[in-house]
């Protein structure tokens, strides 16, 4: 049976917040979405330790802290680190990349053009960590 | 007859009786003297013969008698000895004495025995009883007997052997010696007290270009001789007059140079002979010393030469003894360091012009001197004026005359403004390397930026469509689909335009990249039409490059034959040749072909001919560049509506 997932989504624009919800629905899917439109938006949700998302979406190109920033407080956090983080980004920069895997994510995926193929690649991710077993804190 | 007259008769009988009487005594006495006279001569003649046998048969030389037919028929005792014969059993004949090559000589002198009586002085070899060669010396004669008719012959032979070969020897020598002179390499004068020559040479006569045999000089007077050779000297007077002082001096002269008009330098030497107190002659000698005096003379220059350009050459030069202390230094090391020479002379040259941690590569340097080794380094010197200066060193060790090292020699360029250029150049390659890096940056997030409104207008309007499913018209519904074409175009567009910056960007290593393996994966991949074939006409090689690049480069050209066959039977064909260096790769196609006055421009950016959805004209673009990065070029050969053939090389 598929779990329930609880998803922090930090993500600044307001449609591509859009597509994931519209996607989760669409697709009726019985996940939660915690939405952040910035990094310090997602640090203050994340503060309550009691509350913690399953796993975190996150937009790399965000103004004030972004996502890298943002990854790597996350990383230095001795709760947080556990927590899988799955990077959502245009830039399929190689130097990103390498970058975040170094940090340490859970996943990359490149949001396509197309909105049928985002709802397709959103599926599968979704369907994927909900078959994980996750660390609860 | 009268009485008178008789008696006158009678008185003359008388007289004439008493004279025959007289006359009869005298004879009478005269005979009984001459009868003791023979008596006495008989005597004294058997004496004398006796007292000659005797001599002869004494005497040390060899006495012969020969009948006239040659037998010999008396050897005294030396003669015995000297040929070996027993006359008076061995029957010997002058023939067989005679050695064979002086037969001529001895027929000859015996015609003379026989015509004149005698021979002197007949110098010839004899055979002896045992074959040995003797050489004889002969006085002889013929004998006669009392009616002059010739008997026999004598002869008195002397052994001359032991004389003639000391005679040989001394000719030999002599000859050994007249050659030893005659082709000596000085010329030789020797000149009697009346300064006429007694000895010359044949180099001599080269020397002072005489043109004839150093025989035909002998007894020449040398003053006159002078006075004609002194044309052939750069100072003829000067010639003259020496040799005249020397004469008047008649002291030993050696090494006086003479300089010919010919270039020529002769070394003239002079030496009196003198036996007693008596000068006997004057020995000249000429030796012609060109070379040694050029070889001199042209070590002289380069020395000079040497020293001028260790004086004048703009490095500065130090020579430092094994303590590291300043023996010398030329003028461009006083100019670059400040000090004078004198100021830094016994200095020791690792403290006076060390800077911090200068000092520990002056040991090692050292050190390597020590081991002969010779190099160059840079070192940061203090100048007197307290300025710090950037020096190249050149350091050799320096070798007295038996190869000990006995310090070394370093020639110092100051490199201050090259080194000042060098940093300047670092520091302008970091900042451009950061300005690339942040241009590449820049590139990403304008891409991000732009496609992200994009993402956002493909959700959108797929949103109205799903919304609005069943209420919306055909015309509607193209509409729509016209907006997430251009969509995508733009899209595409952006993505292009970001490749195309980041190729040459990245530098990323060079591996050995299968060309062949990557095209045949290339082409299961990308979408070929059925009715195009791709052949590869040879197998592609292995070459050292970026693999995404080369693989794109193929995409590219293969995507864009693809894209411009309008066949119904396409064909692609890729082949490779192998040039010495680089490899030239070739893919040709059937397809529309290209205006020869685009070639150029098709490589230029957002150059594309055929405006369509899947092409921005950056594509070959990206094609130029990663060639060039691959050190090669690419051009085109191509035919409206036959076909477009690219060439492109890359290095091996």
């Amino acid at each position: 049976m598929n779990k329930k997932l609880k998803i922090l989504l930090i993500e600044d624009d307001m449609i591509e917040v859009m597509k994931l919800n519209r996607t989760i629905s669409t697709l009726k899917l019985d996940h939660k979405i915690i939405e952040a439109n910035n990094g310090e938006e997602a640090l203050e949700i994340l503060e309550q330790k009691d509350d913690l998302p399953d796993i975190i979406l996150l937009d790399l190109n965000m103004p004030k802290i972004n996502g890298i920033e943002f990854l790597n407080i996350l990383k230095k956090d001795s709760v947080l680190k556990y927590i899988p983080t799955i990077i959502l980004s245009t830039s399929n920069n190689q130097k990103d990349l390498l970058e975040c895997y170094k940090t340490g994510v859970a996943g990359y995926v490149i949001k396509p053009l197309k909105y049928e193929d985002y709802v397709s690649k959103i599926e599968k991710l979704l369907a994927y960590w909900s078959i994980n077993e996750l660390i609860v804190v | 007859m009268s009485q008178d007259q008789t008696e006158i008769l009678q008185r003359a009988l008388k007289r004439e009786r008493a004279a025959r009487k007289a006359a009869e005594k005298i004879l009478e006495e005269k005979s009984r003297e001459l009868y003791f006279t023979t008596q006495k001569l008989e005597l004294l003649l058997d004496e004398k013969s006796t007292q000659l046998e005797g001599v002869f048969e004494n005497i040390l030389d060899a006495y012969v008698v020969m009948d006239l037919e040659g037998n010999f028929i008396k050897f005294n005792e030396a003669a015995t000895k000297l040929f070996g014969y027993d006359i008076a059993r061995d029957q010997v004949n002058v023939i067989n004495l005679i050695y064979k090559e002086d037969v001529s000589y001895a027929m000859t002198s015996f015609l003379e025995l026989q015509n004149k009586g005698f021979f002197k002085n007949y110098e010839a070899r004899v055979y002896t009883k045992s074959k040995e060669v003797k050489w004889v010396h002969i006085n002889a004669s013929v004998i006669y007997d009392k009616d002059k008719i010739p008997v026999a012959a004598q002869g008195v032979v002397r052994d001359i052997t032991e004389q003639k070969i000391s005679e040989e020897k001394l000719i030999e020598s002599e000859n050994r010696l007249a050659t030893l002179i005659l082709n000596l390499d000085s010329g030789i004068v020797l000149e009697d007290e009346n300064r006429e020559i007694v000895l010359t040479n044949n180099k001599f006569c080269e020397l002072f270009k005489i043109n004839a045999k150093p025989t035909d000089l002998l007894g020449m007077d040398c003053t006159a001789a002078s006075e004609q050779n002194k044309i052939l000297f750069k100072d003829p007077e000067g010639f003259i007059d020496r040799m005249r002082a020397i004469d008047i001096d008649k002291k030993t002269v050696l090494g006086d140079d003479l300089e010919m008009l010919d270039g020529k330098i002769l070394e003239r030497n002079y030496m009196p002979i003198k036996i007693g107190d008596n000068y006997k002659g004057y020995l000249w000698t000429f030796k012609d010393v060109t070379l040694n005096r050029t070889y001199r003379k042209s070590l002289e220059a380069q020395k000079q030469k040497y020293y001028n350009i260790i004086a004048n050459m703009n490095l500065g030069m130090v020579e430092l003894n094994n303590n590291d202390e300043i023996l010398m230094v030329n003028q461009s090391f006083e100019k670059m360091s400040g000090y004078t020479e004198a100021e830094v002379i016994g200095k020791n040259a690792r403290t006076l012009f060390s800077t911090e941690g200068g000092e520990e590569l002056l040991k090692e340097e050292r050190e390597k001197r020590q081991k002969g080794l010779s190099n160059s380094y840079e070192i940061k010197a203090v100048c007197k004026t307290g300025k710090t200066r950037h020096w190249l060193v050149s350091g050799a060790p320096n070798y007295n005359i038996d190869g000990e090292i006995i310090g070394s020699i370093g020639i110092h360029l100051d490199i201050t403004e090259t080194k000042n250029l060098e940093v300047q150049k670092e520091k302008l390659l970091e900042k451009l390397e950061r300005s690339n890096d942040e241009l590449q940056e820049y590139a990403h997030i304008v891409s991000h930026d732009l496609k992200s409104p994009l993402r956002s207008l493909h959700a959108l309007v797929s949103w109205l469509k799903e919304d609005n499913q069943g209420k919306l018209d055909t015309v509607s519904l193209q509409n729509f689909g016209l907006i997430e074409t251009t969509l995508e175009k733009m899209e595409q567009l952006i993505t292009d335009v970001l490749n195309y910056s980041s190729v040459g960007a990245d530098n990323a290593v060079k591996v050995d990249v299968d060309l062949n393996s990557m095209v045949s994966q290339l082409i299961s991949i990308l979408y070929i039409p059925e009715h195009i074939e791709i052949k590869s006409l040879h197998v592609l090689p292995n070459i050292q490059g970026d693999k995404t690049k080369l693989q794109q480069l193929f995409q590219n050209l293969i995507s864009n034959s693809v894209k411009f066959i309008d066949k119904e039977c396409g064909s692609i064909i890729i082949d490779v040749e192998d040039l010495k260096s680089h490899y030239k790769f070739s893919i040709q196609d059937n397809g529309i072909g290209i205006d020869k006055k685009y070639h150029d421009k098709i490589f230029k950016i957002f150059h594309s001919l055929k405006k369509s959805k899947d092409s921005s004209g950056i594509g070959l673009s990206i094609v130029k560049k990663i060639v060039n990065l691959h050190d090669g070029e690419i051009w085109l050969d191509s035919e409206p509506n036959v076909g477009t053939t690219f060439y492109f090389t890359l290095k091996k």
